[in-house]
C-alpha cells in the first residue's frame, strides 16, 4: 500500500504541467472556446506530449505507462481547463479499440495514439439518460454480410471534428436489454452520417450525430460488447475524476490567493473566521475527492462488479466535492467570481458540466445503493 | 501507487486476526457488536490480555517493551481488533501518557510507571480539561505550588473520561502565571488515592456517568512526579495531542458499525426502501473516502515523510461519520428506539423489552456520540487549524 509515484509518472506530470502553464494560458483557451472549442494545433501539442498514446498498447504504438500516469496527466489538464478531449480519445476510445478485431485495431489504434486519427465513443441517446444499456440505435446485417446502423447519438465529444465513432447499436432485444447491444466502428465520412456541432456550457465541443443506413464495421459482438462498454465508461469516469481534482485544486489555489489579497473593512478577507472555516471545508472536499480519484484509478483492474461499485462510489464523492468546491469558490470571490472575465467562473462551469457527465451524483448513488454488501471499505 | 498491502503486511494482518479470534473473550465481543454496556472489568480484562501479549502498548518502540510496529502495522492491528469486536483500548495510559513518559520522563519514572501501563494493571485518567477551559487548553488554572520536595495542588479538572476507575491521573497544572498562558504549565503525575483528591461523576444525557469532575484540595504530590521541566508542560501536552491524533479518524470502527447498521436496517425491512438505503450508501461512500484518506496519511508516514497537511482533516471527518452512523442506527430502530430501559443495555438481560432488543441502545448511542465533535479539540478548532495551514 503506497501512494507514491514512480519516475516515469512524475516526469509525465511535470511535462504536462509545464505545457499547461506555458502553452495553454487562459487567453489561448478563451480564443479556442470562441472558435468552437477544439484546436488542431493544441491537439498536435497534446499528441506531442504523448497524451493520446496513454491508453494504447505498446504493440499498437502506445506508451503503456499505465492508469496512474494517465491520472496524473489528466489532473494537470484539469488545472489548465484544457478543452480538447484527451481522455475521450486517448483513454476511452483506446480502451474500446483495444478489444476490436486485429484488422480494425491495426487500422485505427496506431493513428489514434499519434493524434492523427480522432476516434470517440458515441453512446448518449435522447432517451437513455445515464443508462448505458438503453440503446435504440439499430444495427442490421445485409445479405452480403455487411452491417449498417440507423439512429441518432447526442453530445458526442468533438463529434464534427472526429474521424470515426465507436457506436453502441442494438442487434437484438428490447431497448434496455444489455445482451442485445453490439459495438461498431463508423467512419465520419461514411454514407448517411450527419453531424451538427455546437459548444457545451464549459466551452468544449460536441455534436449531434444521425446515422441513416450507415455502413459500420463490427467492433465487439453482442454478449461481450456491453461489458466492454461498461469498462470503457469506467475508464472515462476515473479520468474525469482525475481531471476534476485538477480543476478543483487550481480553483482552490485561486480562491486562497484571492482571500489573502482582497481587503474588506481594512483587512484581508482571509482573516474572517466564517470564511476560514469555509476554506477548511473546501480543503476537506478536495482531499476526499482526490482520495476517491486515486481509488477509482486503482480499482480499474478489478473484476467488473468490484470495479463498477468503486467507480460509482468515486463519482458520488466527486459529484459532491465538485458542487461544494465550485459553489464556495464563487461565493468567496464575491462579485468578481460571477464575471466571464475572471478565470474562476470558467472553472466553476467546468465542474458543473463534469458533475453530469457519465452520470450525476444521484444516479451513481443509486448504483452504490443497489450494490450494498455486508462488508464495506476500501478492501471489501 | 498500489492499493494492496505487501505479502508481509497481509501475513501480519492474518496473524493478528488469528490471535484476536483466539484471545478476545466472546462475552466481550458480543457486547461490542451489540453496543451493550461495557463494565470496568470488561475493559480491564481485555487490556490485561493485550498486556500479557505485549500489545497493550502497541505503538511503543521495542526499547520500552513494545512490539516496534510501523504505522501500517499499527493500523492493521487497530483494524483487526475493531472488526473482531474488541473494546477500544482505554487510551489514557498506553497511548497518551506513556509516550510522554518515554520522551520526557526520567529513567526512574519510566521504570516506575511504564510496566503498570504496559500490563494493563494500572488505570490512568487524563486531567486536562477544566470547567473554564473547553478547547482552550492553555487556560488551565489548577495550581501546583512548589513546597520543598513536593507540589501542593489545588483546583478542578472536568470531563475526565472513566475517571471513576482512575488510579493515577496525568495533569496539566499551572506553576507560573508569568508570560503567555502556554508558559507556566507543568505536567504532573498524581496518585488518585492521595488525600484531597475526590471524584464526582457527571451523568451525561444518555444516563451514563461516563465522565467526571476531579477535585484537588491541598493534594501533596512528590516533586519526583513532575515530568520533564517545570513550566514546559505545554510542549509535552502538544506532543501528547499529536499521539492522540493518529487513530482519531477511527475508520475501522466505522466499518464495523456500518455492518451493524446494515444488519439492523435489513432486520427492520429498511434495505428494501430506496430512500433509506440511499442514505446507507452515502455513508458507505463517506467511509471508503475516509479510509482512503487514512491510507494516504499512513503511506506518507511509512515513507518517512512529514505527515501530510491532510492529517488535520481526519478528526473532523471521522467524528462526522461517527455521528452519522449513530443517527442512521437510531432512525433504523424507528419507534423502537424510543423506550428508555437502561437494564436492556446489559448483556444477557432477559426482561421484556419493548420491540427488538437490537433497538434498545440506539438512541442512547446517538445521544452519547454528540460528544465526538466536541472532544479532542472541537471540530471548529480543528477547522481553524486546517485553515491556518492553507491560508496562513
Amino acid at each position: 500500500m503506497n501512494f507514491n509515484f514512480d519516475d516515469d509518472e512524475r516526469q509525465l506530470r511535470d511535462a504536462v504541467r509545464k505545457w499547461v502553464e506555458r502553452g495553454y494560458g487562459f487567453e489561448r483557451r478563451r480564443a479556442i472556446a470562441r472558435a468552437g472549442g477544439f484546436d488542431d494545433a493544441a491537439w498536435g501539442e497534446l499528441a506531442e506530449l504523448g497524451l493520446l498514446a496513454l491508453g494504447t498498447a505498446e504493440a499498437d504504438g502506445g506508451l503503456a505507462l499505465g492508469p496512474v500516469a494517465a491520472m496524473l496527466a489528466l489532473e494537470e489538464l484539469g488545472r489548465g481547463l484544457v478543452l480538447e478531449p484527451v481522455a475521450a480519445v486517448g483513454l476511452v476510445a483506446a480502451a474500446l479499440l483495444a478489444r476490436a478485431p486485429e484488422a480494425v485495431r491495426g487500422a485505427w489504434a496506431p493513428g489514434l495514439a499519434t493524434g492523427e486519427r480522432r476516434v470517440v465513443l458515441a453512446h448518449q441517446e435522447r432517451a437513455s439518460r445515464y443508462r448505458l444499456a438503453h440503446v435504440e440505435t439499430r444495427a442490421a446485417q445485409a445479405s452480403d454480410g455487411g452491417w449498417t446502423i440507423a439512429g441518432a447519438k447526442s453530445l458526442v465529444p468533438i463529434g464534427d471534428r472526429a474521424d470515426a465513432f465507436v457506436v453502441p447499436a442494438r442487434v437484438a432485444g428490447a431497448a434496455d436489454d444489455p445482451a442485445g447491444v453490439a459495438l461498431f466502428l463508423v467512419e465520419a465520412g461514411a454514407a448517411g452520417v450527419a453531424a451538427r456541432g455546437y459548444g457545451l456550457q464549459d466551452g468544449a465541443r460536441a455534436a449531434e450525430l444521425t446515422f441513416a443506413d450507415t455502413p459500420a464495421t463490427p467492433l465487439v459482438d453482442a454478449g461481450e460488447a456491453y461489458d466492454v462498454l461498461e469498462f470503457a465508461v469506467d475508464v472515462g469516469i476515473a479520468a474525469l475524476a482525475a481531471e476534476a481534482v485538477g480543476v478543483m485544486d487550481r480553483l482552490f489555489e485561486m480562491t486562497v490567493d484571492y482571500m489573502n489579497t482582497r481587503k474588506q473593512f481594512g483587512v484581508a478577507i482571509a482573516t474572517f473566521q466564517a470564511l476560514r472555516h469555509r476554506v477548511a471545508d473546501m480543503k476537506m472536499q478536495l482531499e476526499l475527492a482526490r482520495s476517491m480519484s486515486y481509488f477509482a484509478t486503482l480499482k480499474l483492474g478489478e473484476p467488473a462488479a468490484a470495479r463498477r461499485r468503486a467507480v460509482s462510489q468515486a463519482k458520488v464523492q466527486l459529484g459532491q466535492s465538485m458542487r461544494f468546491v465550485g459553489q464556495q469558490a464563487i461565493q468567496l470571490h464575491g462579485g468578481i467570481g460571477m464575471t466571464d472575465d475572471y478565470a474562476g467562473s470558467h472553472y466553476f462551469k467546468r465542474l458543473a458540466v463534469m458533475e453530469i457527465q457519465f452520470g450525476d451524483t444521484l444516479h451513481h448513488l443509486g448504483e452504490v445503493s443497489d450494490r450494498l454488501q455486508d462488508a464495506a471499505g476500501v478492501f471489501a | 501507487m498500489d492499493l494492496d498491502f505487501t505479502p508481509e503486511q497481509q501475513a501480519f494482518r492474518a496473524s493478528i486476526r488469528d490471535w484476536v479470534a483466539a484471545n478476545l473473550p466472546a462475552d466481550i465481543s458480543h457486547k461490542v457488536h451489540h453496543a451493550l454496556r461495557l463494565t470496568r472489568d470488561d475493559m480491564q480484562r481485555w487490556a490485561r490480555i493485550l498486556g500479557a501479549k505485549g500489545w497493550l502498548g502497541y505503538g511503543w518502540p521495542k526499547e520500552f517493551g513494545g512490539p516496534g510496529w510501523d504505522a501500517v502495522e499499527r493500523h492493521l492491528f487497530e483494524e483487526e481488533c475493531a472488526l473482531a469486536g474488541a473494546p477500544r483500548i482505554v487510551p489514557f495510559g498506553p497511548i497518551m501518557v506513556a509516550p510522554v513518559i518515554m520522551a520526557f520522563g526520567t529513567k526512574a519514572q519510566q521504570e516506575r510507571f511504564l510496566p503498570g501501563i504496559a500490563s494493563g494493571d494500572v488505570w490512568w485518567s487524563q486531567g486536562y480539561s477544566e470547567p473554564g477551559s473547553g478547547s482552550d487548553l492553555a487556560s488551565v488554572k489548577t495550581r501546583a505550588e512548589r513546597r520543598g520536595d513536593k507540589y501542593v495542588v489545588n483546583g478542578q479538572k472536568t470531563w475526565t473520561t472513566l475517571g471513576q476507575y482512575g488510579e493515577w491521573i496525568f495533569c496539566l497544572v499551572r506553576t507560573s502565571t508569568e508570560g503567555k498562558p502556554q508558559t507556566g504549565i507543568s505536567f504532573l503525575l498524581v496518585d488518585m488515592k492521595s488525600p484531597g483528591v475526590s471524584v464526582r461523576p457527571i451523568v451525561l444525557m444518555d444516563g451514563e456517568p461516563e465522565v467526571n469532575e476531579v477535585f484537588f484540595d491541598d493534594v501533596e504530590v512528590p516533586a519526583e512526579n513532575l515530568v520533564g521541566e517545570e513550566n514546559q508542560g505545554w510542549t509535552y501536552a502538544k506532543y501528547l495531542l499529536a499521539h492522540e491524533r493518529t487513530n482519531i479518524a477511527d475508520v475501522n470502527r466505522a466499518k464495523r458499525e456500518l455492518e451493524r447498521l446494515k444488519r439492523i436496517a435489513r432486520a427492520e425491512g429498511l434495505l428494501d426502501e430506496p430512500r433509506f438505503r440511499d442514505q446507507v450508501a452515502l455513508l458507505e461512500v463517506d467511509i471508503v473516502a475516509l479510509e482512503m484518506l487514512v491510507l494516504r496519511v499512513l503511506s506518507a508516514m511509512a515513507g518517512g515523510r512529514k505527515a501530510l497537511d491532510i492529517a488535520g482533516l481526519l478528526k473532523i471527518r471521522g467524528s462526522e461519520i461517527q455521528q452519522r452512523y449513530t443517527e442512521l442506527l437510531m432512525l433504523a430502530g424507528g419507534p423502537f428506539s424510543l423506550p428508555f430501559v437502561q437494564e436492556a443495555m446489559e448483556a444477557g438481560w432477559q426482561g421484556d423489552f419493548v420491540g427488538p432488543a437490537h433497538c434498545a441502545p440506539l438512541m442512547a448511542n446517538y445521544f452519547n456520540y454528540r460528544k465526538t465533535s466536541i472532544y479532542g479539540g472541537s471540530n471548529e478548532v480543528q477547522r481553524n487549524i486546517v485553515a491556518q495551514t492553507v491560508l496562513g
